[in-house]
């Protein structure tokens, strides 16, 4: 861990399973003995909103819910529009960066107001920003897969990879089946899998 | 959960540490009423109801619920009583005499506290309730404490004799922490309800607010527990300290705000020279423990949300003990170092910080920030609240708005809360003009059509969801009825209680616990009443502007109209598309004058999307939920529906 | 002609009580609706040219355009517009007595161009007990249905609207003057569409000094009437100064002085009191409440007339001297009154961003504001 605590944020749009996807992990941390904070955003958000999950990762202690500007360490975005809505506040010159590439585009953007733009473009201009930030195509995967649902959970497959702390594929293991039912759980350890192969 | 031994430490919503400690306490009944950030309280105990063998209700509102605790504790037995912010104000008149009154079984009622408004049309502070009640207030200040401090709660109870309040906020109820879980009790008790004791006997005579006239038979005693809370909250482990022995500055916090401190103080590197006193008792603030802190530093800043309510007591406390402490400089609100309006956060304090012991500002990561929100200028656009694709206050409020643009004298609709508030916003078509509390909007309009006759042409409506109706609509509605108040009520019932979950409420025939219950017609009320009713289909929005345009005409009495059309999230309605619907571009007229992108750019659907490349509308079938009402609106007649295959 | 869009419409026309309740604007989109004789605008559209406020008689109309598109000749002022002949008429033997409010001229007409096909759907408006109502009809007998005056303002276009809308390929139109003008807004394809084709084949436009709001008429009406028993309403020449209402009880006389209270803001703008823009105009021949007034505009209305002529279905003469000259002077007063007021609020021939209701040559508004008055 290179640094205590360690600050995630898991973003995305409602209905994504963005929260889903922050209790998995924060029970997977759990599990390799880590004190766990998660502050959520949801509610009247969830109509159409951005969702974001804070996650402390500490050796002890109970942090606050809310990451402090510009002190996260890692950003995990279900949606490329919402990356960029992270790291405007709580972005910095070493945060990681993991994105994917689908966007869902806000009802401004559908009703013809707004342009959004193409999704090569921001990634050029978050790596120009950010060198290292990787963006993969998680619900092209998931469509494969046969649901785009399961985006969440390869995108916490690549996420196990390349996050600094220690977290594997029997940690997922114990803590999905907690939330999914068991005629669930071999798909999401493939989409999981899957997720791995990704970076 | 439901894990009798001691289990390993889980990570734990902030309700759910609240739910379980209430059932290590051993609660047998819970009720409440559904609110943003408190529901999940509920439905956990619902889940656990039937192994656990207690009673969990949905009730049909605040004070209700209160009640219904309320005599569980009267019998004997421990309850619990959850609401949001909003609900407390609701049960005020009740608890007000609860107070008076006393309790029996350990009572504690959780009020969960949306500071920031993030799910609410309210920024109200629940925590004076407790001053103005009477009775012990607790605030958790982590996840492990929601729980211990539920569970104990219900002892301070007992031991009083009097409900405890335990407020909590939406970041620690919807956060999530850490919890070891403790054991839960293995037998239950029996109720009893004594009654025939000496009219005074807190434990058998009659449970009697106040007696009129003789205030200090009641009020005393009841002041006098208040008392012996304090007493207790001296020793407590919920009021903890971390910092050096004479700290430069005192900050003095509770609830998530001492998580906020605690990392403002560790950022800023400042652990020897700022102590932290976080308190969990903060009604009434154990005079002793506070003294003690108070002594050694000159500096103290209070770091809370809303209401300046620790504030102003330490600050009172501080006054009376003037002689022992000396004079002491306070921040907080009313110095205008923690914002008055809105929810914290660390980077608030670190901001006090800085500005009470004259530390430079950290620009480490502004140029960075000014970059990413360069990007986000153009790369992020703003989310804006609407509707669900297919959800049917969509179509009421289409037709709602053009009855009333035909009509064409201004008209206007009183609304309420619910999903349905968001009437107000562009999703809604703008079409709500005020909006305030549960059955305001009814009550409001009750008074507009009184002042029609100071000759005020402006037809007059209301909106009130279904589980609103039950809530409180219902005097308001017996009102302008009987005041033959001419306005139209418009009962958006979509069966259920939706803006919060989804949760049951009277008009359904089936309970939290999945037990049957009896479903209240809603319609038949309202014909009792003596009230026009009519109900329609919301989604056919010929028929309902048509309905609507005729019952703005009326001139004499209140008429209801019930548009019935269930939640697209709904059981019901959940993965089942009614259509197939599609778009033929060779049809759209798309931006070209005669359409303008009527579906796209007014209706805005999100399952509708605009292709700006072939410059026609097309339907997003992830998103589409199938309901046809868009086909409804086409003018080209582009949009076609066709039954979707079972 | 200078084109703008439905904010404009808004601001300039409907929201300065401007509106005639022509209908000229509603189903050509979903934004504009009409609704008990008022025309609403629904939802803000932001197009910045739209047939909406191209086809509003009162929205930047350049009838000097206008007038060289369908006459070959300069909007010229004079009291009946440009016109072929003047002539007297009433329903021809073909068509009989069917108790027409005066000489069922109009009707004759239409019922003959759907008969042998000049039309195939003809845009007239019924009424519903006091309530007009745009109709689309296709065959004769409904044609018949829908004769008598209606005083109060109807969105008759709409109608029209619809059947362009729908495919239909020649269309007939019963039309007041603003709906006349609207029509012929419409024919001159403002916005420069490539595939537009004209449907109009046959215009009658109708005498009209003014035009009731509908909701007012009703209110006034209602606490005095029941509405469900009218069967006709008129209002006979002067000097009876009454509008007569007849229902299954009766005839009731209401003072044409407390009427004129509930004409529509617009028609004091309105300049045109014999449907100027029409194949043929048709009014009451003063003193011959069983007859008509018939001005023949077009080559096309001329032959029309002539053929229901020799038909049968139509009969004609000569206009006595005096009737032309009293229908002159009525309609050269009109012309005047609304000019000048038209001119006085600074909605003529403006300059710069200010948009104007007409537009034609200062020489000609001249001449019609030095017009003799002698009857």
């Amino acid at each position: 861990m290179t640094a205590d605590p360690y600050n995630i944020i898991i973003t995305g749009v409602g209905g994504q399973g963005n929260v889903l996807a922050a209790r998995v992990l924060g029970n997977m941390l759990l599990r390799r003995g880590y004190e766990v904070t998660i502050g959520e955003t949801f509610g009247a958000t969830q109509r159409g909103g951005s969702v974001m999950s804070h996650l402390r990762v500490a050796k002890y202690g109970v942090w606050s819910p809310q990451i402090p500007r510009g002190r996260a360490h890692m950003i995990v975005s279900l949606e490329p529009a919402e990356a960029v809505r992270v790291l405007k506040d709580y972005g910095n010159e070493d945060v990681k960066v993991l994105s994917n590439t689908r966007p869902v585009y806000p009802v401004s953007v559908i009703a013809g107001d707004v342009v959004y733009p193409p999704v090569e473009e921001i990634r050029d201009r978050v790596q120009a920003l950010i060198p290292g930030a990787r963006f993969i195509d998680a619900t092209e995967e998931a469509l494969k897969m046969g649901s785009p649902i399961l985006s969440n959970i390869i995108m916490l497959g690549a996420l196990s990879c390349i996050l600094p702390i220690s977290v594997g594929r029997s940690d997922f293991e114990a803590a999905i089946s907690g939330f999914v039912p068991v005629d669930a759980l071999d798909t999401n350890l493939r989409a999981f899998d899957r997720g791995t192969e990704m970076v | 959960m439901n894990q009798k031994k001691h289990s390993p430490r889980l990570l734990m919503m902030g309700n759910d540490a609240i739910a379980r400690g209430a059932l290590e306490a051993g609660i047998q009944i819970a009720s409440g009423y559904p609110g943003t950030p408190s529901s999940e309280i509920i439905e956990n105990l619902s889940r656990s109801a039937a192994e656990r063998n207690i009673y969990v209700e949905w009730s049909t509102n605040e004070k209700v619920a209160a009640e219904v605790a309320a005599a569980a504790s009267f019998a004997g037995l421990r309850s619990l009583c959850v609401m949001k912010q909003n609900g407390v104000n609701v049960a005020s008149d009740f608890l007000l005499h609860l107070a008076h009154s006393g309790t029996r079984g350990g009572m504690v009622l959780v009020s969960c506290d949306d500071p920031g408004a993030l799910s609410s049309v309210n920024e109200g502070d629940s925590r004076p309730f407790a001053r103005l009640l009477e009775v012990p207030l607790l605030e958790p200040g982590d996840f492990q404490e929601a729980k211990d401090m539920t569970r104990w709660a219900f002892e301070l109870s007992e031991e009083i004799r009097n409900f405890v309040f335990l407020r909590s906020v939406t970041r620690m109820s919807h956060a999530s922490g850490c919890v070891t879980a403790g054991d839960l009790p293995e037998k239950a008790r029996r109720p009893a309800f004594r009654h025939k004791g000496f009219l005074l006997d807190p434990d058998s005579g009659p449970v009697i607010s106040l007696l009129p006239g003789v205030p200090e038979l009641k009020h005393g005693p009841q002041q006098e527990k208040l008392r012996k809370a304090a007493k207790l909250f001296e020793k407590s482990s919920f009021n903890t300290y971390k910092g050096p022995e004479k700290p430069d500055l005192l900050i003095i916090t509770s609830s998530a705000c001492s998580l906020y401190s605690r990392e403002a103080v560790h950022l800023l590197g400042l652990e020897d020279r700022v102590g932290i006193l976080k308190m969990g008792t903060t009604w009434p603030l154990p005079p002793e423990l506070m003294k003690r802190h108070l002594t050694a530093p000159d500096r103290i800043l209070i770091v809370e949300e809303v209401l300046p309510f620790l504030e102003e007591n330490v600050k009172i406390l501080a006054a009376e003990a003037a002689a022992e402490l000396g004079i002491k400089t306070f921040y907080g609100k009313k110095s205008g170092h923690i914002p008055s309006v809105g929810e914290l956060n660390p980077d608030v304090v670190i901001s006090a910080l800085r500005k009470i012991l004259g530390l430079p500002a950290d620009d480490s990561t502004a140029d960075f920030l000014k970059k990413a929100g360069a990007i986000a200028a153009s790369a992020a656009p703003h989310r804006e609240l609407t509707f669900c694709p297919g959800c049917p206050h969509r179509a009421s409020y289409w037709s709602i708005h053009n009855a009333i643009e035909l009509d064409g004298r201004e008209g206007f609709v009183c609304g309420d809360i619910g999903c349905y508030t968001l009437g107000f916003l562009p999703c809604g078509f703008g079409t709500l003009k005020t909006i305030h509390s549960m059955g305001s909007g009814t009550g409001i309009a009750s008074g507009f059509g009184q002042i029609r006759r100071f000759e005020m042409d402006q037809p007059i409506l209301a909106v009130c969801g279904d589980s609103t109706f039950f809530h409180a609509a219902i005097p308001a509605l017996i009102n302008a009825v009987h005041h033959r108040s001419p306005v139209t009520i418009i009962v958006l019932d979509n069966r259920g209680t939706a803006m919060t979950g989804f949760q049951p409420h009277p008009g359904l025939d089936v309970s939290v616990m999945g037990e049957p219950a009896v479903d209240i017609d809603m319609a038949e009320i309202c014909r009792s009443l003596g009230a026009r009713v009519e109900i329609r289909d919301p989604f056919d929005l010929e028929e309902t502007e048509r309905t609507l345009k005729l019952m703005m005409e009326e001139t004499d009495g209140a008429r209801v109209l019930i548009l019935r059309q269930a939640c697209s999230l709904s059981p019901e309605k959940k993965g089942r598309k009614l259509f197939e619907v599609t778009v033929d571009e060779s049809v759209c007229i798309g931006e070209n004058c005669g359409c303008n992108r009527l579906c796209t750019r007014i209706f805005r659907c999100p399952g509708l999307l605009w292709d700006g490349q072939k410059k026609t509308a097309r339907i997003d079938e992830v998103i589409c939920t199938g309901c046809g009402v868009c086909a409804g609106i086409c003018p080209s007649g582009a949009i076609t529906k066709k039954e979707a295959r079972v | 002609m200078r084109l703008f869009g439905p904010t404009e419409l808004l601001s300039d026309v409907i929201e300065k009580d401007l509106c005639s309740g022509c209908g000229g604007c509603v189903e050509i989109c979903p934004y504009f609706r009409s609704y008990r004789g008022k025309t609403a605008m629904l939802f803000p559209c932001n197009l910045e040219k739209g047939s909406c406020y191209a086809c509003c008689p009162k929205a930047e109309v350049d009838l000097d355009a206008l007038s060289m598109r369908f006459f070959g000749k300069p909007f010229d002022g004079s009291p009946l517009g440009h016109h072929l002949s003047v002539q007297v008429s009433r329903a021809g033997k073909k068509i009989g007595n069917r108790g027409f409010q005066a000489g069922g001229t109009v009707s004759a007409l239409m019922a003959f161009a759907l008969m042998e096909g000049i039309v195939e759907a003809a845009v007239l408006t019924d009424r519903d007990q006091l309530m007009p109502i745009p109709r689309l009809a296709r065959d004769p007998s409904e044609v018949f249905q829908c004769a008598s005056s209606k005083y109060a303002a109807a969105p008759t276009l709409s109608a029209f609207n619809r059947a362009v809308r729908d495919g239909a390929g020649r269309i007939g139109i019963v039309a007041t003057p603003c709906q006349a003008t609207s029509i012929a807004l419409f024919r001159s394809n403002q916005l420069q569409k490539p595939d537009f084709r004209d449907p109009a084949s046959m215009i009658i436009g109708l005498f009209c000094t003014w035009a009731l709001d509908y909701r007012a008429f009703r209110n006034f009406l209602s606490g005095k009437i029941n509405l469900s028993g009218i069967r006709k309403v008129d209002v006979p020449p002067p000097p009876a100064e009454v509008m007569e209402i007849f229902d299954d009880r009766g005839k009731w006389e209401i003072p044409l002085g407390e009427v004129r209270e509930l004409v529509l803001p617009s028609c004091s703008f309105c300049p045109d009191m014999t449907a100027e823009f029409s194949d043929l105009s048709v009014g009451v021949l003063e003193g011959h409440p069983d007859l008509n007034t018939l001005v023949i505009r077009t080559e096309r209305g001329m032959e029309i007339v002539s053929r229901a002529r020799k038909e049968g279905f139509l009969f004609t003469e000569d206009i006595p001297e005096e009737n032309l000259k009293h229908l002159t002077w009525a309609a050269a007063n009109k012309k005047k009154r609304a000019i000048a007021k038209i001119k006085s609020e600074g909605l003529f021939n403006t300059d710069g961003e200010r948009r104007s209701i007409f537009r034609f040559s200062e020489k000609t508004a001249g001449k019609i504001l030095d017009g003799e008055e002698e009857k």
